[in-house]
């Protein structure tokens, strides 16, 4: 389960870091109020704002760098009470990390919804055995080690489908006791 | 890595049990014999039954360190039974065993230091294990709780819609490079929401009914999912977690509480059930998930996967680095672990959760899992001066603070009772969903409800500027004045609606936030309660600020406000207001201030946000007495003994103690009874030890063996060694027994703890529940004259001071 899990990640991280970045990871981002405010012409709204989207590097990123190229010629010559209106940030982010991170998430939601759809509907079909009475789960460690011998004859004989089978059930009873303790008895996590 | 080192080093020093000070040869032996005859000779002179024995025994040990350190070295080096020193499901942990037993370990190590390179690097490896066990557990951390950050963001906001040219992107980041200069509500061109993407207009009524049954149905989808994947594979996964992980430090096992897949749903259904926008936050269970991936961990290094109170060491420093991730506050996460969550705190864990917390933080920032420089959505950064008269209004939010607070526990737990003893709990998936569909039709129609909860915070907090527009910066503000670029003016239309808007969404958070925490799915409380007392800040800061604009002349504002500065900012208010509720509910007091102030990154503020924490914490404890954490606690009857508490009352040990009148205590002796007749206890009798005495008739204590112990080995004799059958005598003397018919003997002496704690039975419970706490011990022996009377157990403390209170003492949960 978890080879699987680390190689689909592998697999797709390969494949994000292939895929051309369509979107910047940089951007200096500015916002002014609209420049009717300092050049007294009728006053339009107190909301009106302007927005500015630009690549550049950190030091430039204010207002003598973005606003000025673009509207400087608008300003006639305000800039001096223009400028200190504008907030200028420089921000960064990483889109690969984000596509690999949400493209892990879906995977793994993905596999886990299968496999509880295959524990519902098809393993009580395919498992028919019947399960023996719950004893107490104890340290994983400790079980493997306590039934040491007994197992490792086991795993001798049988093979590693017999192998993953056993920890399932192993796996399945530990569930199936904490579903009892928390959603029948109410003892704990209430 | 190796499986059983403890086995090996076993086979490597035969027949010679290393005490305590065997590092120090010329201990060992002879000065050392006449130590310990002494109090030996003290009781035969006492005694006459079974003194004899003794004698002998005390004439054929190897080396006579009879003394309590052979039990622990013969527990770590002779052994080859498996399991010894572990711990059964729902058993509290015995630390001053298990410390000994770790002391020992390192003893060993280091004495072989010399033996040869490898030893050489092995000790090395040894000693550095610990911190490189919780430089991976921040790694580990870091990226984990990137990964969830990143996950959540964007599943919220495919509720709304989707970027089609990238879909892994979020609606902040879909818009990123978009050069509109219109912004209304974030959106932009590139980003469709649903009715557009079924062709529809982006405005109008059929719009709106699209987004909103939209909105409807994939939250009730990911509550859907995240509920039936927490009962499915990992019920362990549900809740916050705090209060388990509390009652864990505190010495207690709950298997499988910190497994792998409790890790691996913990996060998937974090981050399906905050998307579902139902009121809750993903910082609490990031505390749940470090300590798992930190137990995970643990297990690479047989110091401390092994051995469950070092094992706690590393808990400690996981639970500073969940909350150091959780708000990107890694002092605060390490007082946090100091002042909420640990028990057994020593300076050595304080440097490595100081450690871990570091990593975890630093591997988070570079993440940028929000694209903000910074972990967490809502940091804000503020440099504006405070007046000291607005420390008034600050302790004002701390007593609204904790009364809020206090409403909400005492509802939530009054609702979580009602669902454990109600027919409600019987169905926790169809509960989720009531609560989720109900949450996002109500939620929706306000934008402020409709909005993650912690944009919302961010909103609350952040200072109105030119890049803020929404209606809660809606002042009637003119832009002429150069030198000042915000200026305090009059509220307009829009604070007004927004003040109303906010007041709906307080009581809508509050009533919601009640019915979810503790449903059965991965929900944290941090995140409501910091938005409950933001929003309340937030109003009240308005009106400061309004009252301040209106009688600028008064003496009150005249000093700082009358330049027309903006001299109240709002969303300092709704910072305090927030530490006070959550305060409030966890009855955090240094570690709250702590990661407020790393969350604004303004050290002035530090003095009102430790005057509202602190009367909201007085008016909390004088409505009701615990936190919601404790009140949870108790609510299970976890077997917490809690620290911070007094133990007022005056009865005695012999009160307290098993058996009481008229029982018998069950006692193993040392050389008498045979494997039937322990087989034979063992099965009528629950207790989870047995003290070992002399003999019946003189009850004089020799030591206490575990039940668990004593099954382990038994059965690991009758497997092992020829001739042991049901006659064999079990032996925990190291001499042989007098007479050498029948089967051959079985001795047991190495799995004996010879030195158990013991007090007389006229020692106060103040003192026992002091030891109790203080020590961790797991039982005491109580004795009278010498001789042995009772035992106490934790769950005996537990059950004794429920009952002191006027509880139920049958709520504690297990042993």
């Amino acid at each position: 389960m978890r080879e699987i899990i680390t190689f689909i990640a592998i697999s797709c991280a390969l494949f994000a870091l292939t895929q051309a970045q369509s979107y910047d990871d940089k951007r200096c981002k500015c916002i002014c109020p609209s420049i009717s405010s300092v050049t007294n012409s009728t006053e339009t709204s107190h909301m009106a704002r302007i927005m500015y989207i630009t690549n550049v590097p950190p030091k430039q990123c204010n207002c003598d760098g973005v606003i000025l190229p673009r509207i400087g010629r608008e300003l006639q010559g305000k800039e001096q009470e223009f400028c200190p209106r504008c907030e200028c940030k420089h921000e960064n982010r990483n889109t690969g990390i984000i596509k690999v991170v949400v493209i892990i998430v879906i995977w793994v939601i993905s596999i886990l919804v299968i496999y509880m759809a295959f524990l519902i509907i098809l393993d009580p079909l395919l498992n028919k055995r019947i399960k023996g009475s719950y004893q107490e789960h104890t340290n994983e460690d400790d079980e493997a080690s306590t039934a040491g011998p007994m197992y490792h004859n086991m795993s001798l004989r049988g093979n590693v489908l017999n192998r993953v089978g056993h920890q399932q059930d192993k796996w399945k009873k530990q569930v199936k006791e904490q579903r009892r303790n928390i959603y029948d008895r109410h003892t704990m996590l209430n | 890595m190796e499986k059983y080192p403890l086995k090996k080093a076993g086979t490597a020093v035969p027949q010679h049990s290393p005490s305590y000070q065997s590092v120090d040869k010329k201990y060992t032996n002879g000065n050392r014999a006449t130590f310990v005859a002494t109090p030996d000779e003290d009781m035969i002179d006492i005694t006459t039954s079974g003194g004899g024995e003794r004698t002998t025994r005390l004439g054929e040990d190897e080396d006579g360190t009879s003394h309590y350190s052979v039990s622990f070295g013969g527990m770590q080096e002779n052994v080859d039974i498996p399991g010894i020193g572990q711990y059964d499901d729902f058993h509290t942990i015995d630390w001053q065993r298990d410390i000994a037993r770790d002391r020992m370990r390192h003893r060993h190590i280091i004495k072989k230091k010399q033996d040869s390179l490898w030893n050489l690097i092995e000790g090395a490896h040894d000693a550095w294990s610990g911190w490189l066990c919780v430089l991976l557990v921040g790694l580990c951390t870091g990226m984990v709780a990137g990964g969830i950050d990143i996950g959540a963001s964007w599943m919220t906001d495919l509720k709304f819609g989707i970027c089609p040219q990238a879909f892994w992107l979020n609606r902040e980041q879909c818009c990123w490079s978009s050069n509109e200069t219109s912004f209304d509500s974030g959106n932009c061109s590139q980003w469709l929401t649903w009715p557009e993407m079924l062709g529809q207009s982006r405005e109008g009524a059929g719009a709106y009914i699209i987004s909103y049954l939209f909105y409807i149905v994939l939250a009730l989808l990911f509550a859907a999912l995240s509920a039936s994947l927490v009962r499915m594979f990992a019920p362990y996964a549900c809740g916050s977690g705090i209060p388990e992980i509390k009652t864990i430090l505190s010495g207690f096992i709950i298997r499988g509480y910190l497994g792998k897949w409790t890790l691996i749903i913990k996060c998937v259904g974090l981050i399906l059930s905050v998307s579902a926008g139902l009121s809750l936050g993903k910082e609490g269970p990031m505390v749940h998930i470090a300590c798992a991936i930190g137990n995970i961990l643990s297990y690479l290094f047989p110091k401390y996967g092994r051995n469950e109170a070092k094992k706690r060491e590393i808990l400690s420093a996981s639970a500073a680095a969940g909350v150091s991730v959780a708000f990107g506050a890694p002092i605060g996460g390490v007082l946090f672990s100091l002042e909420e969550v640990s028990y057994y705190f020593p300076l050595k864990t304080l440097w490595r959760s100081f450690f871990c917390a570091l990593i975890a933080a630093f591997i988070l920032r570079s993440i940028n899992p929000f694209g903000n420089e910074h972990s967490v959505l809502f940091y804000v950064e503020y440099n504006k001066p405070w007046i000291f008269f607005e420390l008034i209004p600050f302790i004002g939010l701390g007593i609204i603070g904790g009364i809020i607070a206090t409403i909400f526990i005492k509802a939530n737990l009054y609702w979580c009772r009602y669902r454990k003893y109600s027919k409600l709990g019987q169905y926790p998936v169809t509960e989720v969903l009531v609560v989720t569909v109900l949450t996002a039709i109500i939620a929706y129609p306000n934008p402020y409800t409709r909005m993650n909860t912690s944009q919302l915070i961010y909103l609350l907090f952040s200072q109105c500027g030119i890049s803020n527009s929404d209606d809660l910066c809606d002042y009637n503000r003119n832009f002429t004045n150069v030198n000042s670029a915000i200026e305090i003016a009059a509220a307009g239309p829009g604070v007004h609606k927004a003040i109303w808007l906010l007041i709906l969404a307080l009581i809508l958070k509050l009533i919601m936030t009640i019915f979810t925490f503790g449903m059965k799915v991965p929900c944290g409380l941090f995140i409501p309660s910091l938005c409950l007392g933001a929003i309340v800040g937030r109003i009240v800061g308005i009106g400061m600020e309004q009252l301040a604009y209106t009688y600028s002349k008064n003496w009150l504002f005249s000093g700082e406000c009358s330049t027309g500065d903006d001299c109240i900012t709002p969303g300092l208010y709704a910072m305090v207001g927030a530490a006070a509720v959550l305060g409030g509910v966890t009855r955090m007091t240094v570690s709250l201030v702590v990661i407020m102030f790393e969350l604004t990154g303004g050290v002035r503020y530090i003095v009102p946000l430790m005057a509202a924490a602190m009367a909201s914490k007085w008016v909390g404890d004088a409505l009701g007495r615990q936190g919601i954490y404790d009140a949870h606690i108790a609510l299970n009857g976890y077997p917490f003994l809690d620290s911070k508490d007094e133990f007022q009352h005056t009865s005695l040990a012999a009160d307290v103690m098993q058996p009481k009148r008229n029982e018998t205590l069950s006692v193993i002796t040392q050389d008498s009874m045979s494997v039937d007749d322990i087989e034979a206890l063992l099965k009528e009798t629950e207790h989870n030890g047995y003290p070992v005495v002399v003999s019946r008739e003189s009850q004089y204590l020799v030591g206490f063996v575990l039940r668990r112990d004593l099954n382990l080995a038994i059965a690991n004799a009758k497997r092992m060694a020829d001739g042991i059958c049901g006659q064999s005598i079990v032996l925990f003397t190291s001499g042989n027994p007098p007479q050498t018919l029948g089967p051959p003997p079985l001795k047991l002496k190495k799995i004996l703890d010879m030195a158990p704690i013991t007090i007389t039975d006229q020692t106060p419970m103040e003192t026992v529940v002091d030891m109790f706490r203080k020590l961790g011990l797991r039982q005491t022996l109580v004795t009278h004259n010498g001789r042995l009377l009772g035992v106490i157990t934790k769950k005996d403390v537990l059950r004794h001071i429920k009952q002191m209170d006027n509880e139920d003492p049958n709520s504690v949960l297990f042993n």
